[in-house]
């Protein structure tokens, strides 16, 4: 059977695209409701993988709290990011948070004996003892196979699925309420919601920490699916996958996010299966790229012609 | 007489070389209807962001209540009951005309997650009244009909209207209108005046309000502030005011009509 056809590599796309929900959510609600130019979104994706796969493998942390405690140091994480940088201009916190991905990423990468170094996680417990961490989560997993009577991918799908939904409605429902009213405020005009006595700078820092965790939550799925991983997984090009996603869905609502990742998730992995000419004449590397190249044209094309996303609103974009 | 509702001591704000703000001083009496009033770029709207909190003051020091506020952050002002609106409205757009008087009310439990996660009924409680407060002040604008629209269909003059009945919602004690009758209809300006003496007369609401409009000045105020190149140059009832020969000077020899 070849793969265009296969159930199990259009599971893992799906999975991916759950996973990727997740993360860009968290870029929504920082920049779709709150404004905030957050392009180092990645480091909190890389912090929540990172704690649970570090505290399972060296201090036999049950994974769960493990995980927990990947998304509590997440959210400090932007906490410690927002306080010295969310009263800079607009554009001088986006360079910041960049700086902030880079540097963890860096540190991650040269402190071995802390993260397993660039070889990833496999050199957690030390190199030449294939490290860990998901034990637990292939015994819950075995449970949601055996108890739904689905095979392993099925199961996985379930399971992120079902997260990422509710995370999508938490998101929708916390938008329209009077907090999320002050967000949206802040995006517009800060200094309208000041002159009302709205803490500009407390709403921007929640939002930060709000997004921080589902940057986390997302980390912990991608740890699980991959078994393992090392710092380049959280290269800044992670961070405009979960951009893209977002303004190809549409800005300013939740649920445009899940939708925005699943194309995105379907062109990415769909250009692998350009073997037709001219594409054939392309090596697999170079049809790698060209991914890339089909998500910017798609990108370019809907600010042509839909620059509100597929699903954003028009008249929401034209009012002044 | 008592404590003035506000103290505006020496204060000083420049760009670069030009002293927009140059050693004003005034008083706002507690419940007045104070006019502030001078010529384009005398430096009213400038003063009026030095005692918001949206401009640092270089010198001097302004009291609220007694209190200094002249460090204070924007939305603290606005919190302790001195909120002012904006020369060119600050109309949140993508929001539907009744979130922006929604989003003004003061003490909204349901803006706090602390309040949303741990006591949602009293959130959804408060977020009722708001509700019939805020529909209320939109029926007294006159944008009852818009309030589902979105903010940014209104007129200019209807964002005016917005952000007084935006203004009103925060419950101030003391009002800062910059021009708050520019590009309003005249019926509707009429009628945003009428309000402002029932609330002074009703809520004892005191008003600052900065107005070209020399007639209406002379019809509203109790009193009038003169400022010119960054200065008061004079201030008093509008009688003294209008005869006076700084204030005829400062307006090129334009004399108020009486
Ligand atoms: N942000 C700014 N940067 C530089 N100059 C400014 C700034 N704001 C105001 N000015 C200048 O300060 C002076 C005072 O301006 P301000 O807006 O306070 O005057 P105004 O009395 O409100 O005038 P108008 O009646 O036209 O509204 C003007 O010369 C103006 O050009
Ligand atoms: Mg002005």
């Amino acid at each position: 059977m070849s793969t265009i056809a296969s159930f199990g590599f259009w599971s893992f796309v799906g999975i991916v695209a759950g996973i990727y929900t997740l993360f860009a959510l968290g870029v929504q609600v920082q920049f779709g409701f709150a404004g905030l130019l957050n392009f180092g979104h990645v480091a909190f994706m890389g912090i929540g993988a990172y704690t649970m796969a570090i505290l399972v493998v060296k201090e036999d942390m049950n994974m769960w709290a493990a995980a927990g405690c990947g998304v509590l140091l997440a959210m400090l994480g932007g906490v410690l990011l927002g306080l010295p940088t969310l009263r800079l201009r607009a554009d001088y916190f986006a360079i910041t948070t960049i700086a902030f991905s880079e540097i963890l990423r860096y540190v991650a990468t040269n402190e071995d004996r802390l993260t397993g170094g660039s070889q990833g996680t496999i050199n957690l417990a030390g190199i030449g003892k294939t490290a860990q961490y998901d034990d637990q989560w292939r015994s819950f997993l075995g449970s949601v196979e055996s108890g739904l009577h689905v095979g392993g991918d099925v199961a996985m799908l379930i399971v992120v699925w079902t997260v990422a939904l509710l995370a999508v409605v938490a998101v929708w429902l916390m938008m329209k309420t009077p907090w999320g009213r002050v967000l949206k405020s802040i995006r517009e005009d800060e200094d309208a919601a000041a002159s009302l006595g709205k803490n500009v700078f407390a709403y921007k820092l929640q939002a930060l920490v709000v997004g921080a965790a589902l940057g986390a939550i997302a980390g912990l799925f991608y740890a699980w699916q991959f078994s393992y991983f090392s710092p380049d997984d959280f290269a800044p090009l992670l961070t405009f996958f979960a951009w893209m996603i977002v303004i190809l869905g549409g800005l300013g609502k939740a649920w445009t996010v899940p939708v925005g990742a699943i194309v995105f998730g379907v062109i990415f992995a769909g250009t692998r299966f350009f073997d037709f000419p001219p594409f054939s004449l392309l090596d697999s590397t170079e049809r790698a790229y060209l991914r890339l190249i089909v998500i910017g044209l798609v990108i370019i094309g809907l600010m042509l012609f839909r620059p509100q996303g597929i699903f954003g609103s028009r008249r929401e974009m034209v009012l002044e | 007489m008592s404590t003035p509702i506000l103290a505006v001591r020496e204060v000083v704000r420049t760009f670069g070389g030009l002293r927009a703000v140059d050693g004003a001083s005034f008083d706002v009496e507690q419940g007045s209807i104070t006019a502030l009033i001078g010529p384009n770029g005398a430096g009213k709207s400038t003063l009026f962001n030095v005692v918001s909190g949206f401009l640092s003051a270089e010198g001097g020091s302004v009291q609220f209540e007694g209190r200094r506020i002249d460090r204070a952050p924007s939305h603290r002002i606005a919190r302790r009951g001195l909120v002012r609106t904006f020369q060119v409205p600050r109309t949140l757009t993508r929001l539907s005309v009744l979130d922006n008087v929604l989003l003004a009310a003061s003490g909204h439990p349901g803006e706090r997650l602390s309040g949303l996660l741990l006591r949602p009924a009293r959130a959804r409680a408060y977020e009722r009244k708001t509700r019939h407060r805020a529909h209320e002040l939109l029926e007294l604008v006159r944008l009852d009909k818009h309030a589902q629209d979105y903010a940014g269909v209104l007129s200019g003059g209807q964002r005016k209207l917005l952000d007084f009945a935006r203004v009103l919602m925060t419950e101030p004690r003391l009002v800062l209108l910059d021009e708050p009758m520019a590009g309003v209809n005249p019926v509707l300006g009429r009628q945003l005046l009428e309000h402002v003496l029932q609330l002074r007369a009703e809520g004892g609401m005191t008003f600052l309000f900065v107005e070209h409009d020399l007639a209406v000045v002379m019809e509203a105020s109790d009193r009038v502030i003169v400022m010119n190149e960054g200065r008061v140059i004079a201030s008093g009832t509008p009688t003294d005011v209008r005869s006076d020969e700084r204030v005829v000077d400062a307006y090129l020899g334009v004399v108020p009509p009486t």
